[in-house]
């Protein structure tokens, strides 16, 4: 727990910033990785907190409701000891009259060191971490482009239960065309080297999928077929709305995973999700509730990966 | 008004290096051009070798005046477009209130010649109050000094609109100039949809919203016997359609802009998302980038033009999302395609990109302009010098312009306009170059 990155793995660790999973290497995720069991260990202690973080101050930003991401995030930030400042403002910067570089500057004029910002404007987590000067930021989701930490988490999740994950295949079905989670998810995967197919109704797919880097099959039997974990993307039932599929029925019908889609998988592959769950759409509760369902492990994930983060990012490392 | 000799320069016609290297201006107007001419009581600018060229032709800038007048008003721009060399700016009608009635048309003309800058032409709107419904008073426009109809910012709402203004305007009145977009397909978009909208998960604008729109016009030219100019074209595929138009023997014609001629998404994507480069249409796919270079050089693309869409910084600093559309490049427009050029296409000659800023697109203003954008006994001495060899880094905090939303800041470009003159009167002169 108190070993210097460069004790373990011979890692100089070189991120201040976390806007996406495609500024690691594949040395540095299995790195993170490590870090995040040691994290883990201090959730089991009967004194849930270590000093690496104390005195300093993060500020959990959140324009976007997202309870379960900032009161992760919060859990991690206080077993690490700093102070915590949750600060929300609902709609956009400008619904509130101000901008975001003023919401910013309003920030580090307060002492903040660390800024974690969920925000629903594709770049802004990018554009936060470009106009701070000391503070740093993690992307807890920006629009439909990224969230690192959930892809962090969903990899931990795969690593403790599949050790090495080289040569590993993971299906993503679902909405891949507005999922931040899948995004950040296919990087995360393919960086570490497993094979990543996407499925899902093609109305939810991005034009040019290829330069994602997988492939896609629209019938998920084929996306599952022989897979390691089976990843269930959350369906937004707007969307339905919007035109994109017909009906509820017709997607859970197709797409949505039960007991049936579950056999072509291998046998024990791990059922994942980001949360929270839509029982019979994207997910029957039969594999929900089932022996291969991991979703509340990763639930337990992601205060590890965020402390991990934290840690090498805003604390210890420096 | 006096005499001025141009001395030892490379003279582009306007189509051709012409073997020539005096020009003699009086009164406003280019009086011969030769060799050893007499310079008996004029003013002496020695050109050292350097090009003299027609003042560049931009068919279509924003300068949000009225209405917006923080991002730009219509002096600001016209100075920002003589310190890039532009001599002719067409304003676009977009303003706050629309550009649609004669009186709106006097007032762009009365400001622009009050700037005593480049010379700027307005267009006015197809609809009433840009609200493509009823068909605006375009033959009073067009006698108060409209160069084109358009109600750019969109393209024209329907195409029973569309059709009666090709029909009511015909082949005597200023050409409809439509913005080609299919609205259904644009709602909500972010970005060309493609590599660009794949990995940021922003909302894809398709080029088929584009081609749609280009498909429409033609047809409705076709109808018609109308003329129809599509601008900015960003698509491979809609260059494909112009083309077999053009074939076909149909007036139409097009530009495109010199940020699509030399970014595409790519940039969009190594920036991390900047709000820079949002522009609509979105900077597309390098195929789409290596067409219009395609379509430049065969003819199918008259003319390139900046786009100019000025926003004040406190409007364009936003994340990506967030940002309005728009470039803005009138001081660097120039540089940035010569030096483009020199760096991706040194086998196409420099006379053909200057022909699409210059005589190319001066031909499809109204009748009073045509002969804009040459440099040939009698006509208008608007003239732009440009230095082949000048290297400068684009600096924003320079600028006339009141935007700063420009991709190229702090960029080093080479060959860059030094001095520019509209009917003679040296109206910009690069600095360092005194």
């Amino acid at each position: 727990m108190n070993a210097m990155p460069s004790e373990i793995g011979q890692i100089v660790w070189r991120h201040r910033n976390v806007i996406d999973v495609d500024c690691f290497t594949r040395e540095e995720l299995y790195f993170l990785l490590d870090q995040a069991r040691h994290m883990e260990n201090v959730m089991d202690r009967p004194i849930k907190k270590v000093p690496v973080l104390r005195g300093k101050m993060a500020v959990n930003l959140f324009f976007e409701n997202s309870t379960r991401t900032r009161v992760s995030f919060e859990l991690a930030e206080k077993m690490l000891s700093a102070d915590v400042v949750n600060w929300s403002v609902s709609g956009s910067s400008h619904a509130k009259g101000e901008t975001m570089r003023d919401t910013a500057w309003t920030l580090e004029a307060m002492g903040a060191d660390i800024v974690v910002m969920r925000h629903g404007a594709v770049g802004s987590a990018q554009y936060l971490a470009s106009k701070l000067k000391r503070a740093i930021v993690l992307n807890a989701g920006d629009g439909t482009h990224a969230h690192p930490t959930q892809a962090l988490l969903d990899l931990y999740t795969a690593w403790k239960h599949l050790g090495n994950l080289e040569g590993k295949k993971i299906a993503l079905v679902g909405d891949v065309l507005h999922s931040r989670v899948a995004r950040s998810d296919v990087i995360a995967f393919r960086t570490i080297g497993c094979e990543v197919v996407l499925s899902g109704p093609p109305t939810m797919m991005p034009k040019e999928i290829d330069s994602l880097g997988c492939r896609y099959e629209k019938d998920p039997r084929k996306a599952v077929e022989g897979a390691d974990m089976v990843y269930l993307l959350r369906i937004q039932r707007e969307r339905q709305q919007d035109g994109l599929f017909p009906s509820v029925d017709e997607y859970h019908r197709w797409w949505g995973a039960d007991d049936n889609l579950m056999k072509y998988a291998k046998p024990g592959a791990l059922a994942m999700h980001p949360g929270p769950i839509n029982r019979g759409v994207e997910i029957a509760s039969e594999v929900a509730d089932g022996h291969q369902s991991v979703i509340l492990e990763q639930v337990r994930s992601g205060v590890a990966i965020r402390m991990a983060l934290l840690y090498l990012c805003g604390g210890g490392a420096r | 008004m006096g005499k001025t000799l141009f001395k030892d320069f490379k003279i582009f016609s306007g189509t051709e290096f012409l073997e020539h290297s005096e020009v003699l201006v009086e009164d406003g107007r280019i009086s011969k051009i030769g060799n050893g001419l007499d310079s008996t009581g004029a003013d002496v600018i020695e050109g050292s070798g350097k090009i003299l060229s027609p003042g560049f032709v931009d068919l279509h800038a924003h300068f949000r005046d009225p209405g917006g007048e923080w991002n730009e008003d219509i002096a600001s721009g016209a100075r920002a477009g003589a310190a890039g060399g532009f001599t002719t700016l067409v304003a676009m009608p977009n303003t706050k209130p629309a550009i649609s009635e004669p009186s709106l048309v006097e007032y762009v003309l009365s400001h622009g010649k009050a700037a005593g800058a480049s010379r700027i032409l307005p267009s006015g709107c197809v609809s009433k109050n840009r609200e493509g419904k009823e068909m605006a008073e375009l033959l009073k426009m067009s006698e108060a000094g409209a160069v084109f109809f358009t109600d750019d910012g969109a393209p024209i709402a329907t195409s029973s609109l569309f059709r009666l203004a090709l029909m009511y305007t015909g082949k005597d009145q200023p050409r409809i100039m439509e913005h080609p977009e299919e609205i259904s397909l644009f709602r909500g978009g972010q970005v060309h949809e493609g590599k660009v909208s794949a990995l940021s998960g922003l909302k894809g604008i398709p080029a088929a919203s584009e081609e749609i729109d280009v498909a429409r016009g033609i047809a409705l030219a076709r109808e018609t016997g109308g003329r129809v100019h599509f601008t900015h074209l960003s698509s491979a595929g809609s260059l494909g359609l112009v083309r077999q138009a053009k074939k076909e023997g149909l007036d139409i014609t097009c530009d495109t802009t010199f940020h699509h001629l030399t970014l595409n998404e790519n940039a969009v994507i190594n920036s991390g998302y900047n709000s820079r480069y949002k522009v609509n249409p979105p900077l597309r796919s390098i195929e789409d980038q290596a067409a219009l270079w395609e379509g430049l050089q065969d003819g199918t693309i008259d003319a390139v033009v900046t786009d100019h869409a000025p926003w004040h910084m406190d409007e364009k600093d936003e994340p990506f999302q967030e940002a309005p559309f728009g470039i803005a490049s009138l001081e660097c427009a120039a540089a940035v395609m010569i030096d483009f050029k020199n760096k991706n296409y040194p086998d196409i000659p420099l006379e053909l990109i200057l022909k699409k800023m210059t005589s190319s697109p001066a031909s499809l203003l109204t009748e009073k302009w045509q002969s804009l954008g040459r440099i040939e006994e009698g006509a208008a001495a608007d003239i732009t010098v440009i230095d082949m060899d000048r290297t400068r880094i684009v600096d924003c905090s320079e600028w006339y312009s009141k935007a700063r939303c420009c991709p190229w800041e702090g960029i080093a470009l080479s060959g860059w306009p030094v001095m520019t003159f509209v009917e003679g009167n040296k109206i910009w002169q690069d600095n360092e170059d005194i």
